[in-house]
């Protein structure tokens, strides 16, 4: 199942490897099907986005172009100039382009919601989103969602390029960090 | 302008004292009944107030925070009650909150144990062993709260301006001194707002931010703000009933407004199992108003926002 990284002891299981394989081999399916007519540009937004990007273009049998944005996380008061800004942009102009929005999680909707004013403002064709794991029970910015792998509940997780505090990236699954790793079990 | 602080001994009729005192003076009474629809105010159901009053008896060194927040957010509502009206206080640590404040008074009922005992014994009707465990529990409560909050400890006698002992006392004479006492002190001529000046900015929940209620909406606020989301404060209050005269008997003001989600959000700092009151009036505005959309942000929907972020000390 994994390879003994040393962090499985604080998360449980929530969604397999060979689960999340399978259903990445589907939404590859799903989204060659969708631009068969066209030359998509796929988005990826760092990093949570990185794994589950790289196993999903390998599984869209038709020409497509990649590119990465990353937008700052909000660090509480200290967030410098309290407002989020792109700490990486794009290097492809989009303006005419189909892009695809790729997330390794949509949660409250917030960083999403950003990055598409962001995207819509350059004018592309068309703008969609494709996510990973969509945890719709928190959104509180609505994010129309083209492509879903999963739906989970609300539960803080991680695995398959999500973090906490950089950590747990590289476990290969999608598991449920424990309540007292993230100071959660005061709540 | 005043207020008076009764700080009874299990036992010495402290409720009955600052009841009829209240009636006299025609001041507000905030006794064991009236506190617990204060605590309303704050989401509190009265669970919800035992648990939190059981958390400080027991003495635990560590209160969980959301525990202490309860406890101050008490505390800042009655000093809020005094910024509007003359008040009567049973309890509660006030002699505390309100400690040598111009325009105060601060009771101290005491007797001796057999006398309290027996006092205990008729009117919670219990045997003389309960009623010496009842009396015994009460006054370790107090006596937490007010090491908790304050540092103080009930027993110093500087804490207090008149003391009375009500075993050699009737009820009526303690009143009548009472109100020698607050005529001689011509409370009457204090200004409302040096009782309370200075003192709700020293409450923890105020303390950093004139706008928003609570640390919880300063940082939703904070983060709305990072990513850009117009949003408004408190901007639509919704009558949820009214009385045969028209007028308002239940409103209900969501905390934020997402312009561009068309979201009400309304944030508690509690946890959901003591948020009754708020659910409810969350269920009748959905039912009233159908075409608005709201969502109550639980406390665990904040912690988890804020785990989200790397901001909860994990371990």
């Amino acid at each position: 199942m994994n390879a003994g990284r040393g962090q499985e002891s604080a998360v449980e299981v929530l969604i397999t490897r060979e689960a999340v394989e399978r259903r990445i081999d589907e939404m590859g399916k799903e989204i060659a099907a969708a631009y068969r007519d066209c030359l998509p540009l796929l988005v990826g937004v760092l990093k949570g986005c990185a794994i589950f990007m790289s196993d999903l273009v390998k599984k869209i049998e038709i020409p497509l172009e990649m590119d990465f944005i990353s937008v700052m996380s909000y660090v509480g008061v200290q967030s410098p100039g309290g407002a989020a800004r792109i700490t990486k942009d794009l290097d492809t102009v989009i303006e005419g382009r189909d892009v695809l929005l790729v997330e390794g999680i949509v949660d409250t909707g917030m960083t999403a919601g950003y990055i598409l004013r962001n995207l819509q403002a350059r004018g592309p064709r068309s703008l969609r989103v494709c996510t990973l794991l969509d945890k719709e029970v928190r959104r509180i910015v609505r994010i129309p969602i083209s492509f879903r792998g999963f739906n989970i509940p609300d539960k803080f997780v991680v695995g398959y390029g999500l973090d906490y505090r950089q950590l747990y990236r590289n476990l290969p699954y999608v598991g449920v960090l424990k309540d007292e790793m993230i100071g959660l079990d005061r709540s | 302008m005043a207020v008076i602080t009764i700080t009874s001994r299990p036992g010495c009729q402290g409720g009955e004292i600052a009841a009829r005192l209240a009636g006299h003076l025609g001041f507000m009474l905030v006794d064991k009944t009236s506190f617990a629809q204060l605590s309303g105010e704050i989401d509190l159901d009265e669970a919800g107030l035992r648990e939190v009053d059981e958390a400080i008896s027991k003495g635990e060194l560590q209160i969980d925070p959301e525990t202490e927040a309860c406890v101050r957010l008490l505390q800042d509502l009655m000093a809020q009650l005094a910024e509007e009206q003359d008040l009567v206080i049973v309890d509660r640590s006030a002699q505390g909150l309100f400690r040598d404040r111009p325009g105060t008074l601060h009771v101290r009922l005491v007797a001796p144990r057999m006398y309290r005992v027996r006092q205990a014994k008729n009117s919670e009707r219990l045997s003389g062993r309960e009623a010496g465990r009842f009396i015994k529990n009460l006054e370790t409560r107090h006596a937490r709260y007010l090491r908790f909050l304050y540092g103080l400890n009930l027993a110093d006698p500087d804490l207090y301006d008149l003391t009375l002992r009500m075993d050699r006392l009737s009820i009526e004479q303690a009143l009548r001194l009472i109100e020698a006492a607050i005529d001689g002190m011509d409370l009457g001529q204090v200004p409302r707002e040096s009782i309370v000046k200075d003192l709700l900015p020293q409450m923890a929940e105020k303390r950093e931010n004139g706008r928003f209620a609570n640390v919880a909406e300063t940082e939703f606020a904070r983060f709305l703000r990072f990513y850009n989301i117009p949003f408004e404060y408190e901007p639509r209050t919704f009558t949820l009933e009214t009385d045969a005269g028209g007028r308002i008997t239940e409103a209900f003001t969501p905390d934020f407004y997402l312009l561009e989600q068309d979201l009400y959000i309304e944030l508690t700092t509690m946890k959901q199992s003591l948020v009754t009151r708020k659910n409810r009036k969350v269920r009748k505005l959905r039912r009233l108003y159908p075409d608005i959309n709201i969502r109550i942000f639980y406390q665990r929907d904040f912690y988890n926002l804020m785990a989200k972020y790397g901001l909860l000390q994990g371990r």
